[in-house]
C-alpha cells in the first residue's frame, strides 16, 4: 500500500508492527513476516540514520521503537494509521494480533 | 595550523570542523552534548559532536577525510588519536516538532562555530528527558539553564507544546533548587 512512497515493502511492515505493538526486534519482526532477518535489520538501520525509529538494547535484544523526537511523526503515524485502516482483515489477523499481555514464566500454553 | 589531537577541547574541534565544511560550502549547526559541554565549560564533558546539515555524506567525507577522520558506520567519523568522534544527525535541526527559529554563533580563536542556543540547547536536552524519561539529560538541561542566561517563558511554551507541561514543573523546581 505505501510500499511505493517508502521504496519498499518491509518498511511498511515494520511502520505497521511499530503502530501496532509500539516497539519491535529484528528476529521477532522476520519471524512474523518470514522474511530473512539481515534484511529486516538493513531496513530498521535505515530507519535510525534517518532519525524516525530509535533503538535501546534489553540483554541481548535490540528493540526498536518510532522516535518520538522524529519533527514528521505526528505526520507519519497519521499516514500509518490511515493505510492501516486499509489493510485487509486477513493480514491484520496474521501479522497484527498477536498476544501482547504478559504469560507467567512456567505456564503451560 | 599544527594541531594536538590528544588534546585537542571540544569547542576547539567544533571549531575547526566547522571552518573545514564552510570552506567546501557546506553548512553544518553543532546540536547535542557538545552544546552542553560548551556551554558549562566543561562542568558536563561530551565526546560526541553531533552535526547537522543538509549536505550528503558523500560530500561530507572527503573534507572530514582531510584531517584524519575517517567514516566508521554510516553517520560516524573518528580519529585514532582523537577522544572525540564526529556524527552527522540526520536533518531537519528540530527541537521536538519544532524546526530552529535562530541560531548562536560562538567566535572562537579556530573559527566560528555555529550552534544551537542556550535556549535551545536546555530544549533539547529536556526533549530526551521528556521522552525517554532520561535522568542524565535533566541534569544536563538543568547544567545549561544555571551557566547560561535562557528564555524560560520559551522553555514553559515548548514544553507544553510538546505535552510535558508537568515534566517542565520538575524541570524548574531542579533549577531552582540549584540556584
Amino acid at each position: 500500500m505505501l510500499e511505493g512512497l517508502f521504496g519498499n515493502i518491509i518498511i511498511e511492515k515494520i511502520f505497521f508492527m511499530l503502530y501496532v505493538y509500539g516497539e519491535g526486534y529484528p528476529l521477532g519482526l522476520a519471524k512474523t513476516f518470514g522474511e530473512p532477518v539481515n534484511r529486516i535489520q538493513q531496513q530498521l538501520r535505515r530507519l535510525e540514520n534517518a532519525g524516525i525509529v530509535v533503538s535501546r538494547l534489553v540483554g541481548r535484544v535490540r528493540i526498536y521503537t518510532f522516535n518520538p523526537r522524529y519533527p514528521f511523526l505526528q505526520e507519519l503515524k497519521a499516514l500509518v494509521t490511515k493505510a492501516y485502516k486499509f489493510l485487509p482483515e486477513k493480514e491484520k489477523e496474521a501479522y497484527y494480533r498477536k498476544r501482547t499481555r504478559p504469560r507467567r514464566t512456567g505456564k503451560p500454553l | 595550523m599544527k594541531i594536538d589531537w590528544k588534546k585537542i577541547g571540544i569547542k576547539q574541534l567544533a571549531a575547526f570542523i566547522s571552518v573545514k565544511l564552510r570552506e567546501r560550502g557546506i553548512d553544518a549547526i553543532l546540536v547535542g552534548g557538545a552544546c552542553v559541554s560548551i556551554y558549562t565549560k566543561n562542568r558536563y564533558l561530551s565526546f560526541d559532536l553531533d552535526f547537522v546539515t543538509h549536505a550528503t555524506l558523500k560530500d561530507v567525507a572527503p573534507v572530514l577525510a582531510e584531517v584524519g577522520f575517517k567514516r566508521e558506520s554510516s553517520r560516524h567519523f573518528t580519529r585514532l588519536d582523537c577522544p572525540f568522534f564526529i556524527e552527522f544527525v540526520a536533518p531537519p535541526a528540530a527541537i521536538g516538532r519544532e524546526p530552529l527559529k535562530s541560531e548562536n554563533k560562538l567566535k572562537t580563536k579556530l573559527g566560528t562555530i555555529i550552534l544551537l542556543t542556550p535556549t535551545d540547547s536546555v530544549k533539547d536536552r529536556l526533549a530526551a528527558f521528556y521522552h525517554w524519561n532520561d535522568p542524565q539529560a535533566l541534569e544536563q538541561a538543568t547544567m545549561v539553564a544555571e551557566a547560561q542566561e535562557i528564555d524560560l517563558r520559551e522553555v514553559k511554551r515548548w514544553s507544553k507544546k510538546e505535552g510535558h507541561a508537568e515534566k517542565y514543573q520538575e524541570f524548574l523546581i531542579r533549577l531552582r533548587r540549584k540556584r
